[in-house]
């Protein structure tokens, strides 16, 4: 589950310093484009305006991130996995982001089963009569989210 | 007011709600992996054409049976279907290998009802008094009381204080996305119309709960429940005595947990250990804990039922979620016209005393159901997550689109699973985040208005004795973590 992190050494970089990498790159680009994402009308009005929040809440974000990262140089971290791992990940990722971009096209049932299908086959199932499944429950959802709760699926 | 609400609960969808909700949160709470906070989130679509009152209460009935779900995997297979039955594991577990599964089961629910039961009655007596209090704050009041929720998130949440500051402020800056409560600026929208009205709360739940669950697994594609036997289920019964014998350890778990359910984003784990450990030190026979002692079941599992009316409390009388699954509940409220908070009362008392009721009267039918279901529960726990969560993702995508007829709320799910799948496999804690993302704006809104208010003068947030009271309040969190995180190097 973690890499050695004992005896003083340098962890090797896992899903912790991903995430805080990638959280820190999130709040410092928020904090540059600020101005260009915020106007401010002045009224007047003393006190914080529409930035001064934002502000305060990225530098203290970056701030404690960037903290995080450094304790956690010499600390456990969670091991990235294999390419194959992160490979199921991305593929139920991409499909569903795949299934979610053609849903105005296709609609929501051939999108929903075509994104559960993906996923029963990331999952491990080989057994067709289990991967038709998402087919029957992609079905039964369009079916009573459009007439028995009236939503206008795609 | 009581028997008003009473009589709105004399509905036939009222009592199909409640079953329906305590049978479905049963099975799922049963499926390890499968805890109520993704269960109500995937359900809350099904309630949008039904009336506020069954609606919640389907939700609610939910999460009682989740709970209760939970401790079968936990007594029978030793994998707590949610965390806060990792506490029933210890001695359920035991019980269930020397044959006395079925008692242990039903120590289990009997003390679950408990614990709902005293909660609901603290729940009753405390919100209204407490929201009618809160209808004098001001907008000083409401940003010093969210400073010392969100404190109270950091302090006390267990695990480490960083993690749950970053979580916090990551929900915080999710939650500035839109237009500017004050100005109505627009902010981080990209000039883009879909992005004006923020991220949505389901959306955002269903993602980190629902589709991060589906991309774990596809990461770790292990079996939560392996090819291990289930014990033997003997025919078993639990007398009055026996309980009668265990009352004290009862009641005060779930005080332990009404109270601790009361404080945010704590959740149910740490008052189940907490009172399992109170328990065994108040025991005539400690040894015997961890080897089947079923004050070891009973107390964990009031303690855990018992946080669902303390967490409540905050939740409806003042707008601020105690864990995970009342910021979903939370979402469900307002998506039915109840917004909580100090108006709530006011406002819409008739359906929130009848959902009061429903909770009380709820533990009949969870008994009944407990013991009817908790043998073809045992063969739910056996389902892989390969073949519900296919189904999920569809659930998910279904339930994300539903809340405003909008693909771009999919989207946003989709993107809160992935960061959701990040932070859970980083060990970042979820809940903080979600209380951040639902008290930022709001908190940001009041803080600005007191201070539009004072014309920029900071003197307004000790100008009051309620505004007093919570920097008292705030200061002294501050210093007994602090005195417990200096003591903790010597022990």
């Amino acid at each position: 589950m973690s890499t050695d992190g004992h005896g003083g050494g340098v962890a090797r970089p896992g899903f912790r310093t991903l995430t805080a990498g990638l959280l820190l790159a999130a709040a410092a680009w928020g904090l540059y484009s600020l101005d260009s994402q915020i106007q401010v009308f002045g009224f007047g009005a003393s006190g914080p305006d529409a930035r001064s929040f934002p502000r305060l809440a990225l530098w203290l974000l970056a701030t404690v991130v960037a903290l995080r990262l450094v304790l956690s140089l010499r600390s456990e971290d969670f091991p990235l996995g294999t390419p194959v791992r992160l490979g199921r990940v991305l593929t139920v990722t991409a499909s569903s982001a795949a299934a979610l971009w053609a849903m105005p096209q296709v609609g929501f049932f051939f999108g929903a089963a075509g994104a559960g299908i993906v996923v029963a086959l990331m999952l491990g199932e080989r057994r067709p009569l289990l991967l038709v499944l998402p087919l029957i429950v992609a079905a039964a959802v369009t079916f009573g989210g459009r007439h028995g709760l009236s939503i206008p699926l795609p | 007011m009581l028997v008003d609400a009473f009589l709105e609960l004399l509905n036939l969808w009222v009592l199909v709600a409640a079953l329906a909700g305590i049978v479905s949160g049963i099975i799922i709470g049963a499926i390890p992996g499968l805890g109520p906070t993704m269960a109500i989130a995937l359900l809350i679509p099904v309630t949008f054409s039904m009336q506020p009152i069954p609606a919640i209460i389907l939700l609610l009935g939910v999460y009682q049976g989740a709970i209760f779900g939970g401790s079968i995997s936990a007594v029978l297979l030793n994998v707590p279907g949610t965390p806060s039955s990792a506490a029933t594991a210890i001695d359920g577990f035991a019980m269930a290998r020397r044959g006395e599964g079925g008692r242990a089961l039903r120590f289990a629910l009997y003390a679950s009802v408990i614990g709902n039961i005293f909660s609901c009655l603290v729940l009753m007596a405390l919100a209204e008094p407490l929201a009618r209090f809160a209808l004098d704050f001001g907008p000083a009041e409401m940003a010093m009381l969210m400073l010392f929720a969100l404190l109270v998130i950091v302090l006390f949440g267990g695990g480490s204080k960083l993690d749950a500051l970053i979580m916090v402020l990551v929900g915080a800056c999710a939650g500035i996305v839109g237009l500017d409560p004050i100005s109505g600026t627009p902010r981080f929208t990209f000039g883009s119309f879909a992005f004006e009205n923020g991220f949505q709360l389901i959306p955002v739940l269903i993602g980190l709960f629902a589709m991060s669950e589906v991309l774990l697994q596809a990461f770790d594609r292990e079996p939560l429940v392996g090819d291990a036997e289930v014990p033997p289920l003997k025919s078993s019964a639990v007398r009055f005595v026996e309980l009668w014998r265990m009352r004290m350890t009862l009641f005060l778990s779930s005080l332990i947990g009404t109270f601790v359910g009361i404080l945010p984003g704590i959740g149910s784990t740490v008052p189940a250990f907490m009172s399992y450990s109170l328990a065994r030190s108040r025991s005539a026979d400690p040894d015997a804990f961890g080897r089947g002692a079923p004050e070891g079941v009973a107390a964990p599992e009031a303690a855990n039922n018992a946080v669902t009316g303390g967490a409540l409390v905050p939740t409806l009388a003042l707008g601020i979620p105690g864990d995970a699954v009342t910021a979903v509940i939370l979402g469900a409220f307002m998506l039915h016209g109840l917004a909580p908070g100090p108006f709530l009362f006011r406002d819409h008392g008739l359906e929130v005393y009848a959902i009061f009721e429903a909770l009380l009267l709820s533990s009949i039918p969870t008994v009944i159901l407990g013991l009817l279901f908790f043998r073809v529960a045992i063969h739910v726990t056996r389902i892989q997550p390969r073949h519900l969560l296919p189904a999920i993702t569809i659930l998910a995508i279904f339930g994300a689109f539903s809340v405003n007829n909008s693909l771009f709320d999919v989207w946003v799910m989709l993107g809160a699973g992935v960061l959701g799948f990040l932070l859970r496999r980083a060990n970042f804690p979820l809940p903080p985040l979600l209380i951040g993302l639902i008290l930022g704006a709001p908190f940001e809104q009041s803080l600005r208005q007191a201070l539009l208010t004072s014309g920029g003068g900071y003197g307004i947030f000790v100008g009051s004795p309620i505004t007093i009271g919570l920097v008292a309040l705030t200061v002294l969190s501050l210093a007994i973590s602090l005195f417990f995180s200096l003591r903790k190097p010597r022990i």
